[in-house]
């Protein structure tokens, strides 16, 4: 057992749970325990790379939470979380007069506060704000991450090139989520860690993801966010399962999204790669030389490919193979 | 030890590490998850990890998940000192060679390389020059592209007429802002220490092109500032500083000597008395206790003793500010503005502070600010 692997519980807890008495799941618990977990001991959540401790006494934030976190369980009595985080309702006259959420981290408020209705996309991208900001122990990689046991692969893409779409479509498919915005490159090994989360779609790819496939859990539809139409697809009990075993970089991928497209795929120069990786970071020019390393192991180990597509399911057929066949060699600092 | 007042348990665990960062061995998840906090919130996370990472022996006692904090702290240090080493650079560039520039506090800890600048997190760009060289040094930076940001008339003349430095200058697109001095106190300080004596031990450093203050100064710099001009508020790092600069300048008997003598001459001696007490009590710095520095009435030590930890310890913040600490703080605020400001000027500006807000009360706060 690596390090890596205890990172948030002892070796005895962690096989006590799997062999005796895996918790019970999220969407398993009376909503009214649950809400009285969320106001009183405040949750602990295991997403993978992080464990965030979430507080809150809003309902309707816990009636959502619910439905994408279900197949997540509860780390109530972790005893050290990364992020301590509460989702809270407005103050003052706020709290009646076109009610608000407001995230905290650490008693910080971030920022400005949504209407109350929106507190579970608020708090997802709370999250994702704590994680970019004070998780530069790892390389943030702004990529979607999925695997194949433990073969995974890093697929980068600008905003709108319907990056969330596949990997959520993939996942669906029997790929196991690591994340759909994080690729969390750990320097030390090389491996990249779950950072798992619902799936944040924007607009029509709510729709086109409940069409997709039978097992799409998706919370509800926030309509009017800063960032349009939202909705979040559960992570699958699988991906959930597994969020404490890291994966191996084994293929790059850029994908792009196009009306009417014949599958095209072209093979794309190190370099090429590398660069586009390395820019697309969250934190590359903050992490400095240890990124640069980090990110050039990758592009030298990792098949780097360009992928037009436009029906999904025979854009995941070729990955599956792609990742399967990869070449790609332990890139292991 | 002095009482802690309603602080965190974990305080003391942040404090012994801060002391002695062999206390690893005594923390387990529990404290360390608070403590990680009690450090971010102080601004002292950087400090602390470096202090372990240098240490082999030590790290082997740290959790992973607690190393993960660790590094990612060291990194924007570093990056943070990246940054500053950019805007030295530019500066360098843009003031006259001719013209006598001193940096004050963490860019001169950094040059000087000092063992407590490792890890430490830079807020901006202290400079200093002679008062009649305020306006050359302005106009340099002007010219060159720095600007000020946009502020009323009277914060404008605030800065100009009763402080001991300009208006923060940033040079568009630069992450780091420039505040420029002429003086370590404010101008209508209650403490006046002698500028003329501050600029003729400045110090070169080689292959620098720009000054620090002597380092007994330097001590002297970060107690006033400390201890006079602040309002005492999550000040825990200056007194980090202050334990660094003790360590690294002051060892012998005759050093400490030379201190008081100097803090004396600089009319610093209750800033300086008030930095060792906290110092040797909370960060076990190595402190004679014969000193020939006066004390303050033992009622005023006590009062101090109630309100200091109160405001300056960071807390964690699951909980609502409690009562003590929030008048603490208030008394905090009320003796800086009385140290900074004589009568006439406090009442003016407090009356002014009041207009402004009354006009304007904004229905969000931003607490990140």
């Amino acid at each position: 057992m690596t390090s890596q692997q205890v990172q948030h519980s002892l070796p005895s807890q962690q096989s006590a749970q799997s062999e005796h008495s895996q918790p019970p799941r999220i969407r398993d618990l009376p909503l009214a325990l649950l809400a009285r977990r969320f106001s009183t001991g405040s949750v602990a959540l295991d997403y993978g790379a992080a464990m965030v401790r979430v507080r809150s006494h809003l309902g309707a934030f816990v009636r959502d939470f619910q439905q994408v976190y279900g197949a997540f369980t509860l780390a109530d009595d972790a005893p050290f979380a990364d992020f301590h985080t509460e989702v809270c309702g407005g103050q003052g006259l706020r709290a009646f007069l076109r009610p608000q959420s407001r995230f905290l981290i650490d008693g910080i408020q971030p920022f400005d506060p949504f209407p109350k209705a929106q507190a579970l996309p608020h708090f997802e991208w709370g999250v994702n704000w704590c994680f970019a900001q004070r998780f530069n122990q790892h390389v943030l990689l702004h990529a979607g991450a999925l695997a194949l046991a433990d073969r995974a692969v890093i697929m980068a893409a600008p905003p709108g090139a319907g990056k969330s779409t596949l990997t959520a479509a993939m996942m669906l498919r029997g790929f196991r989520m690591l994340s759909d915005e994080f690729g969390v490159l750990c320097p030390r090994t090389g491996r990249l860690w779950p950072m798992l989360k619902p799936v944040a779609l924007k607009n029509r790819a709510v729709d086109v993801i409940r069409d997709f496939a039978d097992e799409a859990i998706l919370g509800p539809l926030y309509k009017g966010t800063r960032k349009g139409d939202v909705a979040h697809l559960a992570p699958l009990a699988a991906s959930v399962d597994a969020r404490q075993r890291p994966a191996r970089p084994c293929l790059l991928l850029f994908p792009s999204f196009r009306d009417g497209a014949a599958l095209s795929i072209r093979r794309l120069p190190g370099e090429e790669a590398f660069a586009r990786v390395a820019f697309n970071s969250f934190n590359y020019a903050l992490v400095g030389q240890i990124a640069f390393d980090a990110v050039a192991n990758v592009a030298e180990a990792c098949p780097a490919f360009a992928l037009e597509y436009s029906r999904l399911d025979e854009a995941i057929e070729s990955l599956r193979t792609m990742l399967l066949e990869s070449p790609a060699v332990a890139t292991t600092a | 030890m002095i009482a802690l007042g309603p602080a965190d348990p974990c305080m003391h665990e942040l404090l012994a590490l801060l002391a002695d960062p062999r206390h690893v061995h005594n923390m387990g998840l529990p404290e360390w998850d608070k403590t990680i906090r009690l450090a971010r919130q102080a601004r002292l996370l950087g400090v602390l990890a470096q202090r372990i990472q240098s240490r082999n022996e030590l790290l082997a006692a740290v959790p992973e998940c607690v190393l993960g904090h660790l590094r990612s702290a060291t990194a924007f240090a570093a990056y943070r000192g990246h940054l500053l080493r950019l805007e030295l650079a530019a500066l360098a560039e843009a003031l006259p060679p001719e013209l006598p520039v001193a940096v004050l506090k963490g860019a001169a800890y950094m040059l000087q390389k000092l063992d407590l600048a490792r890890g430490r997190l830079p807020n901006d760009v202290d400079l200093m020059v002679a008062h009649s060289d305020l306006d050359g040094a302005e106009t340099a930076l002007r010219s060159a592209g720095w600007e000020f940001e946009e502020i009323d008339a009277y914060t404008e003349r605030y800065y100009r007429q009763w402080s001991h430095e300009l208006p923060p200058l940033r040079f568009p697109g630069h992450p780091l802002e420039v505040d420029l001095h002429h003086t370590i106190t404010p101008v209508t300080g209650r403490l006046r220490p002698d500028t003329a004596l501050l600029l003729a031990d400045l110090q070169t450093l080689p292959g620098e092109r720009f000054l620090v203050l002597h380092p007994l100064d330097q001590i002297l710099h970060a107690a006033v500032h400390l201890f006079q001009d602040s309002d005492l508020r999550a000040h825990l790092r200056d007194l980090v500083d202050i334990d660094g600069l003790i360590r690294a300048h002051v060892h012998s008997h005759q050093d400490w000597q030379t201190l008081t003598a100097r803090a004396v001459r600089h009319q610093l001696e209750r800033p300086l008395w008030y930095a060792l007490r906290y110092c040797r009590a909370w960060l076990a710095t190595a402190v004679p206790e014969d000193l020939p520095l006066a004390a303050p009435p033992t009622a005023v030590i006590r009062l101090f003793d109630w309100v200091f930890p109160r405001c300056t310890l960071p807390r964690v913040p699951d909980q609502p500010v409690g009562i003590s600490r929030r008048a603490a703080e208030r008394l905090g605020t009320l003796r800086h503005q009385w140290l900074r400001l004589p009568p006439g000027l406090l009442l003016r500006q407090l009356a002014h502070k009041g207009m402004r807000r009354l006009r304007a009360r904004p229905l969000v706060t931003d607490q990140s600010k």
